[in-house]
């Protein structure tokens, strides 16, 4: 009887044992997703005044959301993630590594994803989680997710008076469908680390003709099509 | 003997659970199949009862005065009765006339101009409407999450005392979806339980000629937008649905609005101009080409002598629901909501 105890008492320490290996290696298996915000070559901080055209800028929220992850191997899905929604916000370092659990079987060689949530979900009612109406990226006067929200100020070098911006980016029907769907050949089986260019992101926004963007519209398509042109492709080596 | 014990016992039980679940939503006789999708929304007793608090919670507007009952009285059908607007927070004024909520499962989209696709994200429309509650969701879930009296309830029922978004929209909804008015004399009529008198039955058959082909039975709306020939009121211009699709062959239409309750419904449109059902009927008589691109089914003038429209009125009275506008389960949760 005693001899039993104790080899319960054994058999339950290494089944901890087991588990934290278990538990070790999948952590080392995770693939991540990564977002390394620059401004040009520089690193960007939210509220630190970069130089733009001839004034400086400085932004205040960078949020928006990544959805439907998808890992590829030469063209063919090997994983796509459930529950697929993320929101980034430049505010939290957490939301800027999106861990992909993924067995080290499965192999990619390619990544696809959105930017912005997609017309399904935008249809479906309330989601708790990163899709929760309570993260400030849902319109209340008609339906729809944010998909991408910028906001900050323009201070002219001349005036020194400071312009506000916002542009909240979304619609999920057709024709201001303001969704990104975005596709890269990525390093064979390691992270994927992506840089987001706030230069590029910003460069073509005008704050005196067009201070904001709050509805669906063929201006805010075209602000999300060069929005997703501010990632900067991984390097393959 | 004691299995059989054992088995009736568990079909009491069964039944018992059956019985109740059933009141709490069920489709009428005669309704097409709910809109609303349930799987992700499982109906339970626990979400209708804190969606029931919550729709009597003022804390859900930006200085704690206003909640959805203000303008949704149970005794109109949910509708703020003799308010031709809505009439919100700091005694702001709104832009249109409140609606009555019944059948919302049946609901493809709401509002007016039908700017919310889904009854969940419904209630974020008044909360930040700077003219209704004027408040963020945030704030309000911020709110609750500090009130004894839902961390208790959330904490007892859910074993989870955190309040989210989620949470206090899908239990709003919950409580609206329960909203079932099917008990009129009308109803009653269908399932050959009592019949109209002869003015009714005029009516019914008036009606079935004349305005069905927008307010369609059982729900009495074809859950479409329509132009229905009103003038554009120059004080309080509305397009309607354009302003919303851009699209102005979208130019003063609105959702068609169910006729059940419509005797407590008063004022009638979308900008509660009408005082009287009577008022109702003259403007469908006297629609000409004056009043603009009007919908394909007004296209034929509406001739009805003065009898005819008050067999219609009388009629449509026939739709008054008590059992429904007196419902005790859709009162003020006194019980739920003691300090």
């Amino acid at each position: 009887m005693l001899y039993y105890q104790h080899l319960k008492g054994v058999l339950f320490s290494l089944l901890i044992c087991i588990s934290f290996v278990v538990l070790g290696q999948k952590k080392k298996d995770n693939i991540e997703l990564q977002i390394i915000p620059k401004f040009g070559v520089a690193h960007f901080i939210l509220g630190k005044q970069y130089p733009f055209n001839s004034d400086s800028i400085q932004l205040e929220t960078i949020k928006f959301y990544i959805s439907n992850i998808e890992l590829l191997l030469d063209g063919k899905v090997t994983y796509k993630e459930k529950n697929s929604y993320h929101l980034v916000d430049f505010l939290d370092t957490n939301s800027m590594s999106i861990s992909l659990i993924k067995s080290s079987n499965k192999k990619f060689n390619g990544i696809k994803f959105n930017i912005g949530i997609d017309s399904i979900i935008n249809q479906s009612g309330a989601f708790g989680g990163d899709l929760d109406p309570t993260k400030g990226m849902y319109w209340t006067w008609q339906n729809g997710y944010i998909n991408i929200k910028l906001e900050g100020s323009i201070s002219n070098s001349i005036t020194d008076v400071y312009s506000k911006f916002e542009y909240h980016l979304g619609g999920y029907q057709y024709p201001t469908n303001t969704i990104q769907q975005m596709s890269f050949d990525v390093k064979q089986n390691s992270n994927v680390d992506f840089v987001l260019d706030v230069e590029k992101m910003i460069q073509h926004i005008d704050v005196e003709k067009q201070p904001k963007l709050m509805s669906p519209s063929a201006e805010a398509v075209d602000f999300a099509t060069n929005f997703s042109r501010a990632f900067i492709a991984p390097k393959l080596k | 003997m004691k299995k059989i014990i054992v088995f009736l016992f568990c079909l009491a039980i069964f039944l018992s659970f059956k019985i109740t679940n059933e009141k709490l939503f069920y489709t009428p006789k005669g309704f097409p199949k709910p809109v609303y999708n349930f799987t992700n929304n499982k109906i339970s007793k626990a979400k209708v009862e804190l969606g029931r608090m919550l729709f009597y919670e003022t804390q859900l507007s930006r200085n704690n005065t206003i909640s959805c009952a203000n303008c949704h009285l149970q005794y109109s059908s949910f509708t703020h009765v003799d308010h031709a607007l809505s009439h919100g927070i700091d005694d702001r004024i709104g832009k249109r006339n409140s609606p009555v909520l019944v059948n919302l499962a049946w609901q493809k989209s709401f509002m007016w101009d039908g700017a919310i696709n889904h009854l969940d994200m419904q209630a974020l429309a008044p909360i930040s409407n700077t003219s209704e509650m004027d408040e963020k969701i945030e704030n309000v879930v911020s709110k609750l999450n500090q009130n004894n009296i839902y961390k208790k309830y959330c904490y007892k029922t859910f074993k989870d005392s955190n309040i989210t978004g989620e949470l206090v929209l899908k239990s709003l909804s919950q409580f609206m979806l329960t909203f079932i008015s099917a008990n009129s004399k009308y109803d009653s009529v269908m399932q050959e339980l009592t019949e109209f008198t002869t003015k009714e039955k005029n009516g019914y058959n008036l009606f079935k000629q004349n305005c069905a082909s927008c307010h369609t039975e059982p729900l009495f709306t074809n859950s479409e937008f329509e132009n229905n020939g009103l003038l554009v009121d120059l004080k309080n211009p509305d397009y309607g649905r354009m302003t919303l699709t851009k699209n102005r062959k979208d130019s003063l239409k609105f959702k068609v609005p169910t006729l059940r309750n419509i005797e407590f419904s008063y004022p009638y449109m979308h900008d509660g101009r009408f005082k009287k059902l009577s008022d109702v009927m003259n403007h469908y008589t006297n629609i000409t080409t004056q009043n603009g691109l009007y919908s394909q089914k007004l296209s034929m003038p509406i001739v009805l002598s003065s009898n005819e429209k008050v067999d219609i009125i009388a009629f449509m009275l026939t739709l008054t629901d008590k059992n429904f506008m007196f419902n005790k389960r859709f009162n003020y949760p006194f019980k739920l909501l003691k300090k």
